[in-house]
């Protein structure tokens, strides 16, 4: 209740004058996108909801303003929004302006290549907000086996450890919510924007864990995703993962205090990645662990400023492991990864540098994850099953990232 | 002659013990002067320490995104950096006032002041500068280091290490010229070890890079010999292949 107030505050309740007969109860955001991907987008939208009035915003020019129950209205953002492949904070801070203007209670906010989602999958969002009554609904896409890893390596399972929430896909593009839930988002994004920084990322279940506010998760089937702007990895995971280390900084002591309230999931599959590899080719594993090796040899000094004896240890047994049997513990990946976010915190080494350093432990995980994912043998399991071995691994350890987050010098075991 | 010679020696030695006399007040001035001001500095830095704390300066530096200053101080915040320059500039100030009371109080009529705080204020900008570039060769090893693993280079120590001493070449030349020490030898010195370390990374890189040139030129003929589209630049292109090789060496492996 404190976080509505503190919210509300911040940003300006502008009068719109929308009359209530304005009112269409259901504001859909579009990202920029090709005027066929529109087209497209609008269709789904009218099959999804044929019997409900909604408004449509979105910064491309529309030629009609109405085609059966959509009013399509085109607006140019009030901060500027760079288009990026995920939901930025200038995203949120338009979607909310909108909001306003049109007197919506509720916004389905749709990324790049929305036209890819089905319209059951656009009814779904909406209704878990007006019927299951959450502040803010994600996706559960159901993304291929090699798809989505660095979300199934550090943001799933630490987000589900820090913040108690089973949302799959932390960074999801493709997002329903409340009015409250999008004042929250707005809020934050507009702290960004006002600071030059438009196309900062933004962790709405983090935001709406961290305000008490109730999360639900849909099953949206498959979707096409857009791809990056960034063309290496390096620079990629650099963005992503500063941008979440960095939110996980912001909102430590809501994460210290949070318990996990509710079972993890089965793994059975719920998703496409439950599926098993079918097999996996050495060329697609090789270049992963020489990297991995290449950087053990090079980067020992630099992962001994940020990592504990323990962790050097596991690594060094990691680097003589051969190819066939690479795997890396997800006790050995939950500590890694908590050690850089301490490092990230504490500022040990510079962070550009921090976050360069943990590519090629990155790429280990991957090769271990593909490995025991694949073929026939008796360790091999599902993927999503893996997912959530590693999301409880976080879960277990996340008393050690508390004591060390807490007393950095005196907790080093 | 015996006489004189006492005389002598006890005229010198109590020149030597008047001058002593005269000069032990400008000392202990020194001394207090320096304490004392290193004392205030103790007492500045803990109260910008306590004042920046609690106006919250860490977060507001880090969300307005001028974290640059701390990226070049890594482990230190902004706060601590701030506190640590106030410190040491009540030091610094602490032996100038030193200097100048010991010259003020020294009867020996010669002005000292004038030759050491030149002197001084040289010492330190030599000790800044071999900092500032310590810490630049760090930086800038560490980015070289990480950047060239993360595109599989082999040679990346190499090249880092070289990157490294060719900063702390330059910082200590810089260092010994502003102090004005060694002259000449020092510029030549520095020419002869800079142009070294040049080619010694050169030769590394084009050995190192043979097969990848080899490669593009290949690849180059064969375009032309197929009478396919000529790529000028491709070398260029066989880089950023490699560069991006953790991807698309993964097939059809989707990070995000």
């Amino acid at each position: 209740m404190k976080e509505e107030m503190a919210t509300t505050s911040t940003i300006s309740e502008s009068d719109t004058g929308a009359t209530p007969a304005q009112k269409s109860g259901l504001l859909v955001s579009l990202s920029a996108m090709p005027p066929e991907a529109v087209e497209a987008t609008l269709g789904n939208l009218a099959v999804a909801f044929g019997d409900r009035e909604v408004s449509v915003a979105t910064p491309d020019p529309v030629g009609e303003s109405a085609r059966g129950n959509l009013r399509i209205s085109s607006y140019t953002p009030v901060a500027a929004a760079p288009g990026s492949w995920v939901l930025t904070a200038a995203d949120y801070f338009n979607a909310y302006k909108q909001m306003q203007e049109q007197g919506a209670t509720l916004c389905l906010v749709l990324g790049p290549e929305a036209q890819t989602l089905g319209p059951e999958a656009l009814r779904a969002l909406v209704e878990g907000v007006t019927t299951g009554k959450a502040d803010l609904v994600t996706p559960q896409y159901a993304l291929g086996p090699r798809d989505g890893l660095v979300n199934a390596a550090i943001l799933y399972p630490a987000t589900r450890a820090l913040f108690g929430t089973r949302a799959r896909y932390p960074l999801a593009i493709d997002l329903a919510f409340s009015a409250r839930m999008a004042e929250r988002m707005a809020t934050a994004g507009q702290r960004l924007t006002a600071a030059n920084q438009s196309g900062a990322i933004l962790w709405p279940v983090a935001e709406a864990a961290a305000a008490g506010y109730t999360i639900a998760e849909v099953p949206v089937g498959t979707r096409g995703l857009p791809t990056p702007d960034a063309a290496d990895l390096n620079s990629l995971l650099a963005q992503v993962a500063g941008s979440f280390f960095a939110d996980v900084d912001a909102k430590a002591s809501f994460w210290q205090r949070a318990r996990v309230a509710y079972p993890g999931r089965n793994g059975n599959g719920a998703t496409a990645s439950g599926q098993r590899l079918e097999s996996v080719e050495e060329p697609e594993i090789q270049p992963m662990l020489d990297s991995f090796r290449l950087a053990y040899t090079n980067l020992h000094e630099i992962w001994s400023l940020v990592l504990p004896p323990n962790s050097l240890l596991g690594l060094k047994k990691l680097s003589l492991m051969p190819a066939d049997a690479f795997r890396m513990p997800d006790g050995l990946w939950a500590r890694i990864v908590y050690d850089f976010v301490l490092a990230y915190r504490l500022r040990t080494i510079n962070r550009g540098h921090l976050l360069g350093a943990l590519t090629p432990l990155y790429l280990a995980w991957v090769a271990s994850h593909l490995l025991l994912t694949s073929g026939a043998g008796a360790e091999t399991m599902a993927p999503e099953k893996h997912v959530e071995a590693v999301a409880a691994a976080f879960e277990a350890d996340k008393p050690y990232l508390v004591a060390r987050w807490r007393w950095p010098d005196r907790f080093n075991p | 002659m015996g006489q004189q010679i006492g005389f002598a020696l006890k005229d010198s030695m109590h020149r030597v013990l008047v001058q002593l006399a005269s000069f032990l007040p400008g000392l202990l001035a020194l001394l207090v002067a320096v304490v004392v001001l290193t004392a205030i500095g103790m007492l500045l830095s803990s109260v910008i320490r306590r004042v920046l704390g609690a106006a919250k300066f860490d977060e507001r530096f880090a969300r307005s995104q001028s974290a640059d200053v701390t990226d070049w101080s890594p482990g230190h915040s902004p706060t601590a950096l701030v506190a640590r320059i106030g410190f040491w500039v009540c030091v610094l100030l602490g032996f100038m006032i030193g200097i100048s009371a010991f010259d003020a109080s020294y009867a020996g009529g010669s002005h000292i002041a004038p030759i050491l705080i030149p002197v001084l204020t040289r010492s330190v900008g030599a000790v800044l500068i071999l900092l500032a570039g310590t810490v630049v060769a760090r930086y800038l090893s560490r980015s070289v280091l990480i950047g060239a693993v993360n595109l599989q280079m082999q040679y990346a120590r190499f090249l880092s290490l070289g990157v490294k001493w060719l900063v702390l070449v330059l910082t200590t030349a810089m260092a010994l010229d502003h102090l004005q020490i060694g002259g000449v030898v020092v510029e030549l010195a520095f020419g002869i070890l800079f142009g070294g370390i040049v080619l010694t990374l050169s030769l590394a890189i084009g050995l190192g890079s043979r097969d990848l040139v080899s490669r593009s030129l290949e690849k180059t003929a064969d375009g032309r010999g197929a009478g396919g589209p000529l790529h000028d630049d491709g070398v260029v292109e066989t880089v950023r292949a490699a560069a991006g090789s953790q991807v698309k060496a993964a097939g059809n492996l989707r990070h995000f």
